[in-house]
Order: C-alpha cells, then sequence, then structure tokens
C-alpha cells in the first residue's frame, strides 16, 4: 500500500517509478541503485516518522532493485537501457573481479541489449541483400568484435561523471532514448534507438552528439566496398581486429 | 568592394552548387526497393523488421561530395603530422596546470566569443537564445568574474546556442559545398570556410589585441583545448578503417544536426 502511493518528494525528485510511466528528467547519480536524491530525501524526513519513511524507502529500493535486474518487461525503453547502463556499472565498481572476468560480463550485458545483426544490417544497407547468408554471419561476427575492442576500452575509463536520462519517445515498435553525460567541463548527448522484439526493446543505433554510428559506418564501409569490395572489407575489418587486440601501446603518429 | 562581389558570387555558386553537394538517394527508390524485396526476403530467414526497414534499408544516405579528395587527404595527412609532432607535445605540457584553472581559461575564451552566438542567433531569428546567449554573457562576465567561470550553466540555467555563420548559412538554404579539410583549422566546408571567415570579424580578440599577443591567446586558447580533450582524435586513429572517411562524414551529420537545432 505505501509503496503504491507516489510521495509529493517522489514527483519533486523526478524520480521515474514504471508504474506511473511518465517520462520526465532523471538524474541517476553515480549509478548503482539508489541516486544521490533517494538518499537525500531519505536522510531529510529521518527526524519526522523515521520508521515509517524508513520502511517506505526499503520497501521501495527492493522494488525498485527487483524492477531493474528483472529488466522488468513493464518497464520501456528508457527503464530497459537506464537498467543495463546501471548493470553495466555495478560490474565497473566490482574491483574484486578480474578484468577478464569483467570484461566478460559487460560483454554479456551488451550482447543482451544490442542488437548487432540490426545494426550490421543498417550499416551495409543496400549490400546486405547482395552477400550470401554465411558472409553475412562473418560480417556480424566481425562487426561486433570490432565494435567492441573499440568501446570496451572507453567504458573502462568511466569515473564517476554523471549519467542523466532526458527523455524516451515511443513511436509504435520503435523508440529513442535521449541521455547525457556530464563531465567537468562537457556536456555530451548521446542518443539510443531502440526496436520492440516483444517486450524486449532492443538499440540498433546509437548518435553521439547527432553523429549516428550506423550513418558513420555506412558511409565509411560503403566508401571501402566500393573501392575493394566486400572481401577486402572484411580483411581490412580482421587487420583492425588484429591491431587493436595487441597490448595497448602509446599511440602516435 | 571587389572583395563584397567575390564573396557574393562564391555564395550564389555555393547556394546552386548546395542541391548537389549533399545527394539524397530519394527515399522513393529506396523504399520501393526495400519493401519489393522484403516481400521475398522473408522467406529466407533473413528477420529483416518491418518496422526497421525503412530505417536501416530506405534512410537516405548523407552523401558528401569531395570532388578535392586527393588534396583533402594531404591536408589532412599534414594536420596529423602537425597535431601529433606540435599541439600534443604543447598540450601533454599544459596539462602540468591543474584542471579547473583550464577549466576556467576555456571558459574564459568561449565567453569572449559570444558576440559571433548572438549576431549568428539572431541572424537566424531565434531572438530567444540571442537574448539567453546575451544574458549568458552578461551574468558570466560579471558574476563569473570575466568569464573564468560559468553561473549562468551552474547556477541560472539559461541554455546555451552556439551558432556561427555556416550554421547560419545553412539555415538559409545554402547547401555546404564541396568538403573540405583546411590546415590547423580541420575538417570544414566551402560554407563553413566562409562562415568560419565572417566570424572571425564578429569575434572580438583581434580587436582587444594585436598582432603577437593576438596569435599568443589564439594559441594559448587552442592548446587549452587540446589539453582538456581526452584523445579523442587518438581513438579515431585506432579504431577507424579509414579516419579520413570516418571524420568526412561525422563532420557533415554534426553540422547537420547542429543546422536542424
Amino acid at each position: 500500500m505505501l509503496v503504491l502511493k507516489a510521495t509529493r518528494n517522489d514527483r519533486r525528485h523526478g524520480r521515474r517509478l514504471g508504474f506511473l510511466r511518465s517520462s520526465g528528467v532523471t538524474s541517476v547519480g553515480r549509478g548503482g541503485l539508489i541516486s544521490p536524491s533517494a538518499a537525500r530525501w531519505h536522510g531529510r524526513v529521518t527526524g519526522r516518522g523515521a520508521a515509517i519513511t524508513s520502511l517506505v524507502s526499503l520497501l521501495m529500493t527492493v522494488w525498485l532493485a527487483s524492477g531493474a535486474t528483472a529488466g522488468a518487461a513493464s518497464a520501456g525503453p528508457l527503464g530497459q537501457v537506464q537498467a543495463t547502463v546501471d548493470a553495466i556499472l555495478v560490474v565497473l565498481k566490482d574491483h574484486q573481479q578480474e578484468a577478464q572476468a569483467r570484461r566478460a560480463a559487460i560483454r554479456k550485458l551488451v550482447h543482451g541489449r544490442f542488437d548487432f545483426r540490426a545494426m550490421s544490417q543498417g550499416t551495409l544497407a543496400t549490400h546486405w541483400r547482395k552477400v550470401s547468408e554465411a558472409e553475412r554471419d562473418q560480417f556480424v561476427e566481425l562487426f561486433a568484435d570490432l565494435l567492441e575492442a573499440s568501446y570496451m576500452a572507453k567504458i573502462e575509463t568511466y569515473t564517476d561523471e554523471r549519467i542523466e536520462y532526458v527523455k524516451e519517445r515511443i513511436d509504435g515498435a520503435k523508440a529513442t532514448v535521449d541521455t547525457r553525460i556530464v563531465t567537468q567541463s562537457v556536456e555530451i548527448p548521446i542518443q539510443y534507438k531502440l526496436v520492440d522484439r516483444a517486450g524486449d526493446w532492443r538499440v540498433y543505433d546509437v548518435a553521439i552528439e547527432d553523429v549516428s554510428l550506423v550513418r558513420n559506418y555506412r558511409s565509411t564501409y560503403g566508401e571501402i566496398l566500393r573501392r575493394d569490395g566486400f572481401d577486402g572489407l572484411l580483411e581490412q575489418m580482421r587487420t583492425k581486429l588484429a591491431e587493436l587486440k595487441k597490448p595497448a601501446e602509446d599511440s602516435g603518429p | 568592394m571587389r572583395d563584397l562581389l567575390l564573396g557574393l558570387a562564391l555564395l550564389l555558386t555555393l547556394s546552386t552548387q548546395g542541391s548537389l553537394a549533399i545527394a539524397e538517394e530519394t527515399t522513393a527508390v529506396g523504399g520501393a526497393e526495400a519493401s519489393g524485396v522484403a516481400a521475398v526476403e522473408a522467406g529466407d530467414g533473413n528477420e529483416v523488421d518491418a518496422d526497421l526497414d525503412a530505417d536501416l534499408f530506405g534512410e537516405p544516405e548523407l552523401v558528401v561530395a569531395d570532388p578535392f579528395e586527393g588534396m583533402n587527404r594531404a591536408v589532412f595527412a599534414f594536420n596529423d603530422k602537425l597535431y601529433f609532432y606540435v599541439l600534443k607535445p604543447v598540450a601533454r605540457v599544459f596539462r602540468i596546470v591543474p584542471e579547473p584553472v583550464r577549466v576556467s581559461v576555456g571558459n574564459f575564451f568561449s565567453n569572449l566569443a559570444a558576440p559571433v552566438r548572438v549576431v549568428n542567433n539572431t541572424l537566424q531569428g531565434k531572438i530567444g537564445p540571442a537574448g539567453g546567449e546575451l544574458m549568458r554573457f552578461i551574468v558570466n562576465s560579471t558574476v563569473g568574474i570575466g568569464g573564468l567561470f560559468d553561473p549562468a550553466t551552474r547556477y541560472a540555467a539559461i541554455p546555451k546556442s552556439n551558432e556561427d555563420f555556416g550554421q547560419t548559412l545553412g539555415r538559409y538554404g545554402i547547401g555546404s559545398g564541396p568538403y573540405l579539410v583546411l590546415p590547423l583549422v580541420g575538417p570544414s566546408s566551402a560554407r563553413d570556410g566562409v562562415g568560419w571567415a565572417v566570424d572571425l570579424f564578429l569575434d572580438p580578440l583581434p580587436y582587444l589585441t594585436s598582432g603577437v599577443e593576438y596569435w599568443a591567446a589564439k594559441g594559448t586558447s587552442t592548446v587549452n583545448t587540446v589539453s582538456l580533450d581526452k584523445d579523442t582524435y587518438e581513438g579515431i586513429k585506432r579504431d577507424a578503417l579509414d579516419p579520413y572517411l570516418f571524420v568526412r562524414n561525422a563532420y557533415a551529420q554534426h553540422r547537420t544536426g547542429k543546422i536542424e537545432r
């Protein structure tokens, strides 16, 4: 009973409660399942009716936790993206695990949220129909590996930047989720495009500062396809993958 | 007078070339092909969503006109060497200065460039944002102690509206023209190059300083920005199959996004 009532404080802090299906600004704070605003709210009312309010916050935490980890089908695209990001942040902060185990865990989370086949289709565009099924599978695998090799290092450099979930927009089976990473000196808007696969929202494109990943790769790979053909493209991807997998050297001229 | 005529001629050339510069595969063709073939494809386990079909296959490809590719690649390589041999080493040394100070330096130069933003917002008819940028300038120059701090964002939450003359021209329908890589400046286009030149007149720095001081200030601003950057260019070089193509496309997408906003 207590949990189902959205209190004034919750709305003031813009905390997104799934069953309300609102989509206002939500500041998540530094990852984890309890945002700083929730902690502040909790602290502020401790003096008054402390027992009840702490019970409420405990129940809400449990409710939110179960919602996030279950990747609740009731949560919309924003909720599901947030759940995945939160889960990744939890893994990043777990210094007990080895780097390899952490990477494996992150890889699993990413593959669960991203649809690499759709991204590959978007990247190859009209060429997708011209190649065989085996070649498509090769491309999807190489593409996913390349993206992982490129972005895993970047994910691992995350150090407490604030991630804000600004809004979501649902249009039938497609949705866009706008987020923002706020650092000391800059704010970087990141937009996810998702498709609804039976309640499970999967990402098929990411736009960082208006630059869509899929469109950019489509343009670059399209040029390479025109120049060197599909086999040439696969060859260059393999070479680049081998380069990236070598132990990191100081990048120079 | 002659320069004015030359500039006008250039603008006219750009506006006619605009339609050629960014070629879009007509959605009609792409859509027809997509839906026609999708019916056939459905049977071969291709799993192409009807919903995504238009997105993934029908979306017009942003083709950037690059007739000067040879020259552009040469300048790109030059800028690359300049970055690694000159700019980056100096910026690395500059990192001795604590980050908050460097952020303040960045704020200072950004604040100083306010007239560029106010004028261009007004030219685009965006009076609200123009007023906002003016407010930001006033607040940051006074409360923010000469622009070193940014209370306008932190406390007053006045939104930024970063406009330049290239975007103004874009708003008025002038196409970007051929892709150009400018020495030192980096990726640009015929339109944005003109825009950059015009903005030089709006920038207060040449009026406040002169000669050596001006170049010293410009140099400091550039080195400062690079020192705050977290290896963006190195990342691009490392990850992209062809960094030149990556930058060319990313630049085009970024500018289109900025103009539309």
